[in-house]
């Protein structure tokens, strides 16, 4: 038991000799092939890859589901046929209304199953620059949005003061930014690597984003 | 076999299919461009570690004869293009320009360790710097050695960018409370082709694209007529750097230190405030608390402006923002933790 998940450890290192071996019995064996998942999560885990929801696989859970679950696929003859055969108008279509009930139902499953996997082995997409949601704001201003809070900011006065803050403050901090330097090679030894300038003894520089 | 081990074996493993593949690539070039990768000059320097690829970049970003043009994309602004040159001289200075090609412009000259700034709107100034502070982050190009604390790095896969044979590099914080970057340096000079910011989703927030990267023999002809008699005089300096103050953070991200700690009247509206730097020396966040009455005694209020977290946490008599480049809940977490000493 320990000598085939050895093999298998040693195969997604790229250490194995055996790679044809191991990938059949792999292939065979349920137990291994759980293994070689987790050892696949276990390394995006160490190199913090993982993402925030991991794409778990649900699909075997899915098809494990549908084939415990004919009733649902093949509904009772006598329930389905009996009201519709009832009626002497719809009679003779419920032979039709029957086979076309199978196959959507049919349909719908194989739709499910494929949105299913789609969605289950959708790749992170990385956003292109362009589509980037344009919430970020005025240009160099600042749209404050609610978060988790307790009470509204009911008071506009209040909101207008807050807003008011925030902007000096953001412009002292984009000041901040824009003076910071980095000491000269002589002085890099000092505990102290950033260093930033005072702009208050500048004549009011401008503020640029 | 222990995990460790595993992960250790997967990043060789990593390193070397990224190394044949880049092998490959190199030879693809080497047939297209003969000649010219003779005469390129280029950081000797191994580089089969990310961190020697950073070395090798932050060398070659000081050592050799540039001229770059790039883009620098933030949502919610106008993309902004910049012109990038640097210098050594036959005399053996150091010269390095930074140019801003929109709209009225800025630019930025530095001579060995005075740099002046040329802006619309306000009289040229100098200050006393090693490098010119632009888009991409000043310790990133000079020191990356000191963002080790803060900072996993890891070699990724190489790839094309600027039309050149590019080595990616990635990194994330190593508590995962800061946004993390994706680097690409030219494979051949080291100089950097690429910067993504990500946030915590992997979903991209900046963007810093270079077009065009020359490296050559001689410095650029324009740094002949630079001297550095040319640059306006030194502003003097008036850092309190970190004073004492009865604010105690308890929370601070890993790698993350207070660089500034003071008083300060802020320049738009005169208001005093208690001021605090945290750095871990990719981002700067500012902290500014000040006491204020409100008619809510507990508030907590989020905003973004460009790719600033802009966070507002109101705690009883006084008020905490916090402005940077960091998630909002890293923001709230540095926020909450602090505490009004003796009281």
């Amino acid at each position: 038991m320990s000598q085939k998940f050895e093999n298998l450890s040693a195969l997604v290192d790229g250490e194995s000799s055996l790679s044809d071996q191991v990938l059949n019995a792999v292939k065979e064996d349920k137990e291994l092939m759980q293994k070689w998942k987790n050892y696949h999560l276990i390394r995006e885990g160490l190199r913090r890859e993982l993402p925030d929801n991991p794409n778990l696989d649900i699909t075997s859970n899915v098809m494990a589901a549908l084939e415990s679950e004919p009733a649902i696929l093949a509904p009772n003859n006598q329930t389905v046929r009996k009201p519709w055969a009832a009626i002497p108008l719809f009679g003779g279509a419920s032979a039709l209304l029957k086979q076309g009930g199978h196959m959507a139902i049919a349909a719908s499953v194989a739709v499910a199953v494929i949105l299913g996997v789609q969605q289950v082995n959708q790749p992170e997409i990385e956003q292109p620059f362009s589509a980037a949601p344009p919430i970020l704001g005025i240009q160099g201003g600042l749209s404050p949005v609610s978060y988790e809070q307790t009470r509204p900011v009911s008071q506009a006065a209040d909101a207008a003061e807050y807003k008011h803050r925030v902007r000096a403050y953001l412009n002292d901090h984009r000041q901040q930014m824009r003076f910071k330097t980095l000491p000269s090679e002589s002085v890099q030894g000092d505990a102290q690597t950033q260093h930033q300038r005072d702009e208050s003894v500048l004549a009011k520089p401008s503020v640029q984003n | 076999m222990s995990l460790f081990l595993l992960n250790r074996l997967f990043k060789t493993n990593y390193q070397a299919i990224s190394l044949i593949a880049g092998g490959l690539l190199f030879s693809a070039m080497a047939t297209a461009q003969q000649g010219e990768a003779e005469t390129v000059p280029s950081v000797q320097h191994p580089a089969d570690t990310a961190n020697q690829w950073l070395a090798k970049m932050s060398q070659a970003v000081s050592s050799l004869n540039y001229s770059v043009s790039f883009v620098l994309l933030k949502p919610g602004i106008d993309s902004q293009p910049y012109q990038w040159r640097h210098g050594i001289t036959a005399t053996g200075e150091q010269m390095e320009e930074l140019n801003l090609l929109n709209g009225p412009g800025r630019k930025v000259l530095r001579v060995n360790n005075k740099v002046g700034y040329f802006e619309p709107n306000v009289p040229p100034y100098s200050l006393e710097s090693s490098s010119i502070n632009g888009p991409f982050p000043i310790n990133l190009l000079r020191q990356p050695e000191r963002l080790a604390d803060g900072y996993d790095v890891m070699l990724m896969g190489t790839s094309r960018v600027s039309g050149k044979a590019a080595q990616q590099i990635k990194m994330v914080s190593r508590d995962k409370t800061r946004y993390g970057l994706n680097l690409w340096l030219d494979q051949t000079t080291g100089m950097i082709l690429k910067m993504n910011m990500f946030n915590l989703k992997n979903q991209l927030l900046e963007q810093i694209q270079v077009t065009k990267l020359e490296v050559t023999e001689q410095p650029d002809a324009f740094f002949e007529q630079v001297s550095a008699t040319m640059l306006p005089a030194v502003v003097p300096i008036n850092d309190k750097g970190i004073q004492p103050s009865p604010w105690k953070i308890n929370y601070l991200p890993t790698g993350m230190q207070i660089t500034k700690r003071q008083k300060r009247r802020l320049s738009s509206n005169g208001a005093l405030v208690d001021y605090i730097m945290l750095s871990d020396g990719l981002v700067d966040v500012s902290l500014y608390i000040s006491s204020i009455l409100s008619n809510q005694s507990s508030n907590k209020v989020v905003g973004v402006s460009q790719t600033d977290t802009v966070y507002t946490l109101q705690n009883g008599p006084w008020s905490v923002t916090v402005i940077g480049k960091i998630p909002p809940s890293t923001a709230d977490a540095i926020a909450s933790s602090i505490q009004r000493l003796g009281s």
